[in-house]
């Protein structure tokens, strides 16, 4: 049963298209992210959905009902601004009231609701404050307690960590997710953060260029890219000019340069196509020593420790190289530069873009 | 994210009326500029000339009037210039607390009623006045000072009319001058002489020239203070228009002689406008 | 940053005692006439010769001044209320970029504050002249609306630029339409400048004599008015007396405005 869906959403301000063509289906009480860079779209699809920019085509429905003549105050969402947008004048408590007054909500009834509202986001004691007083953490939550209190139907998310340090983020991501959970209200959150939108999402849509590139579970999204710009702006990838050296099956080999060879189990170009190879930093296994048959051969350049990881530039043969990234897993694991190591790439790890994947 | 329809629809009300009460009879003074009075019947029918705006700088008692307004706007920008700078430099860099109450003595003049200060003024200069009577005493003159119905009595009621525009306009001038900038001037050895002359001054220029601009046109626009210092016979543009038709019913010269003294303030205006553009591209 | 403020660039002596001779310069002519009005003599002399209210009780009683009075106040109260009306509205569908050519429209409302005021009252008087307007008191409400007017559109125009657009929004989506979106978080937001802006205009009104004087009827005259008339006619203490009640009400009002809306930030 779908709780919010697009059909051939686009949005063209003159000749300049925002969004192209966007169609989805999000379920009741799933979580949804759209990741992207900035200018993909997301935002506008947001507003779109939310009633603050008409769309220049296509439809949004919630259930079954066309809203998308609808305007913003007639829809019953929520949203909850990058800037929390928090009325200044206006105490936490009447904030939080804002809704539910404009629903016709009053007396004990509209109490007990704000404080509950409250309760939620463990701000109970902070109702006769002003925001100004509040900390950017705990506006946040004021602005979630206030999204939610006249009860939406869909809750919408714009950017609402950005601004949070990252600590503070991190503990919101939890908090956010599990308060999603409870309720079990259908969500969708738009950010430009991979990691946020892959670890709190049931689904992410990545866009680029006012495109839908794909729209999946993070699992997906992260293993098994649609796109050469999915592949290239999940992950850390490497990406490098190649040529599909032979096709066999699905998939086959490409070559890098004039000798290194890599097979790739999933190829949509033919064979001699000029293509960009795109390589996972976190699927390049790294063992120091003489390279095994199948491997590649190279030689550390540079090392960067970052404490639960470690990076390595690996120099391979014409002058090609690799980023490659792994677990430190003891202070004695770690390579260091001039080894000469053996890399194994999974072949499932490896794609070929025929585009050369926008990346901001 | 507001329709079309609704923002013509909250700016007709104010467009209509300013449009039936300040475009059209202004607009509707041009014609009567080139017609003929005579005096005595009213304005000649099916007469039209371009006399009156001759006049304007042909006939040496307009001609005196028009230098007089202009020489007028100088001096008293000049001198709230001169006497606004260094209020303004207190109010903007002196001590924290000092601020407001200075601000609200500025502000106090500006809000008062302008003929009750003009009256002041008169109490003040006026042959039997304060400043007269005072010196009288003092025995330092015999006989009163023509302080009024000449350029020194406007100089000075004029002057004080207008000194808290001046010096709000320089206090926001010199509160945007960077401190940091002033305190790198003075690390590289300037005296605190020229760390003004070479830093305060020319960054608060802007707001100098705005000052300057707005007095100016205040100045030349002004017709109560001069007709109340300045009486019947020593006129400014304002009052020249107020007795054309007031008292002599000439209404095509005065409609003129409005248009010219319009022309005067916007052309002061965009001539400012101008040098702040190319000052704008000099910084 | 407190090191900044300790020794560079302060004002020294000189430009300290020049400035607040100044602003004792600003005072003075407000100093002279609360004096005429309380001294015995119809000439001013330090130490005046006597003090009296007597001029007061003439003012308060006198019709004349009475009915001015009550024109200048109804003229000042209806213009600023119609300009607040007339003019906030306006200044929003600017702001929210509802309307084309925003530039030009803004340089039209503005343009009353450009133009010499005797101007605007002689194109007025041969307008009203020709429509009958003439000695009104519509016309005359009309006029104060056109010369006090540009002061609220440019307070207001200041006031929603300091405004975050986002806060309008959230109110929509919570459920409020337009104009409760805009009475309930817009215009507390910029109350403030607002009120600033109405006091300008207030007093722009109630202070006007260059448009008003050309638009009076024959029996009807403002204050300010009356009081210029008046001293064309010589130097009378009734004159000072009435002057010393504006004053005092300014002076009043200016402190509240200070109090209630910092309005020492808005000039």
């Amino acid at each position: 049963m779908s709780a919010l869906s697009f059909e051939q959403l686009g949005k063209a301000y003159g000749s300049d298209d925002v969004v192209t063509d966007v169609s989805l289906t999000i379920r009741q009480g799933e979580f949804v992210s759209l990741l992207g860079p900035s200018g993909c779209g997301k935002t506008t699809i947001l507003r779109m959905v939310a009633g603050l920019v008409a769309p220049s085509r296509g439809r949004i429905l919630l259930g079954t009902e066309d809203i998308t003549a609808l305007p913003p105050n007639k829809r019953g969402l929520g949203l909850v601004f990058q800037s929390y947008a928090l009325f200044p004048h206006l105490t936490v408590f009447e904030n939080v009231a804002f809704g539910l007054r404009r629903r016709k909500v009053t007396g004990a009834e509209l109490d007990r609701r704000v404080r509950e509202a409250l309760a939620r986001v463990r701000l109970e004691a902070y109702g006769e404050r002003f925001p100004r007083q509040l900390s950017g953490g705990q506006q946040q939550r004021v602005a979630i307690a206030r999204a939610l209190a006249p009860q939406p139907r869909v809750l919408l998310f714009d950017e609402p960590l950005s601004n949070l340090d990252a600590q503070l983020r991190d503990s919101m991501q939890i908090e956010l997710k599990r308060l999603q959970r409870d309720l079990g209200i259908t969500t969708l959150f738009v950010t430009h953060d991979q990691s946020e939108a892959l670890s709190m999402s049931d689904r992410v849509g990545v866009m680029a260029r006012g495109v839908m590139q794909q729209f999946a579970t993070p699992e997906d999204i992260y293993h098994r890219p649609a796109t050469g710009f999915v592949a290239s702006f999940i992950g850390k990838p490497n990406r490098l000019s190649g040529v599909v050296a032979a096709r066999d099956g699905k998939g086959g080999s490409l070559r890098l340069g004039s000798q290194l060879v890599l097979n790739a189990s999933s190829i949509d170009q033919p064979e001699g196509a000029k293509v960009d190879v795109v390589i996972r930093q976190e699927a390049i296994r790294l063992r120091s020593g003489d390279p095994e048959p199948g491997a590649l051969a190279g030689t550390i350049a540079l090392r960067s420790f970052s404490g639960a990881r470690v990076q390595y530039v690996v120099k391979l043969t014409e002058g090609v190289e690799l980023i490659a990234e792994t677990a430190s897993s003891g202070p004695d694991s770690v390579l260091a530069t001039g080894t000469l190591v053996s890399l194994t790439i999974d072949a499932g790890s490896v794609f070929a873009m025929a585009d050369h994947g926008a990346v901001v | 994210m507001i329709a079309s329809r609704h923002g013509l629809m909250l700016i007709a009300p104010l467009m209509l009326v300013l449009a039936a009460f300040f475009l059209l009879p202004v607009v509707m003074m041009l014609p009567t500029s080139f017609r003929e009075y005579a005096p005595g019947a009213g304005l000649v029918p099916g007469v039209w000339t371009t006399e009156n705006y001759a006049r304007i700088v042909t006939d040496d008692y307009y001609r005196e009037v028009i230098w007089r307004t202009m020489g007028l706007g100088l001096f008293v920008t000049l001198a709230c210039l001169l006497l606004g700078y260094p209020l303004a430099f207190l109010i903007a860099r002196g001590p924290e607390r000092w601020r407001v109450p200075l601000i609200l003595l500025v502000i106090f003049p500006m809000m008062l009623n302008l003929v009750v200060r003009s009256f002041g003024w008169i109490a003040l200069l006026a042959n039997r006045g304060l400043v007269n009577n005072l010196l009288i005493q003092l025995g330092l003159i015999s006989t009163p000072l023509k302080l009024m119905f000449n350029l020194t009595g406007l100089m000075i009621g004029l002057t004080h009319i207008y000194l808290p525009f001046m010096v709000l306009m320089l206090v926001a001038a010199i509160r945007n001058v960077p401190r940091h900038v002033e305190a790198a001037a003075a690390t590289l050895g300037s005296s605190r002489l020229h760390v003004f002359t070479a830093v305060t001054l020319p960054l608060s220029a802007p707001g100098i020239l705005a000052g300057s601009i707005l007095v100016f046109v205040l100045t030349i626009s002004a017709l109560v203070t001069p007709r109340m210092l300045g009486g019947p016979t020593y006129k400014v543009m304002a009052t020249l228009i107020y007795d054309e038709f007031m008292q002599l019913l000439d209404w095509p010269s005065g409609s003129a002689l409005s248009f010219a003294l319009t022309a005067m303030a916007i052309g002061v205006i965009w001539l400012s406008s101008r040098l702040t553009r190319r000052w704008a591209g000099m910084a | 940053m407190s090191s900044t403020t300790d020794n560079d660039n302060r004002p020294g002596f000189a430009v300290t005692t020049t400035a607040l001779a100044v602003v004792v310069f600003l005072q003075i002519p407000v100093i002279v006439v609360v004096l005429a009005a309380f001294s015995t003599t119809s000439y001013l002399t330090i130490p005046p010769r006597g003090l009296t209210l007597a001029w007061f009780g003439k003012v308060l009683t006198d019709p004349t001044y009475l009915a001015a009075i009550r024109i200048s106040l109804l003229l000042a109260c209806g213009s600023t209320v119609i300009s607040l009306v007339l003019g906030v509205a306006a200044a929003y569908a600017l702001f929210r970029r509802a309307l084309p050519g925003s530039e030009a429209i803004t340089s039209v409302l503005m343009a009353p504050l450009i133009l010499p005021a005797v101007v605007i009252g002689v194109a007025l008087l041969q307008y009203y002249s020709l429509t009958g307007l003439r000695g009104s008191l519509f016309g005359l409400l009309m006029a104060h609306v056109v010369i006090t007017v540009p002061y609220i559109v440019r307070s207001a125009l200041a006031s929603l630029a300091g405004l975050d657009l986002a806060v309008e929004e959230a109110a929509r989506v919570l459920g409020a339409n337009g104009f409760d979106a805009f009475r309930l978080v817009t215009l507390p937001l910029i109350q403030p400048g607002l009120v600033a802006g109405a006091l300008f205009a207030f007093i722009t009104s109630l202070d006007n004599v260059p448009v008003t004087i050309f638009l009076i009827g024959a029996n009807q005259t403002t204050l300010p008015v009356l009081i210029f008339s008046s001293v064309e006619m010589g130097i009378d203490p009734s004159v000072a007396a009435v002057s010393t009640l504006l004053i005092v009400a300014t002076g009043i009002i200016l402190l509240i405005a200070d109090r209630r809306a910092g309005f020492h930030r808005f000039v």
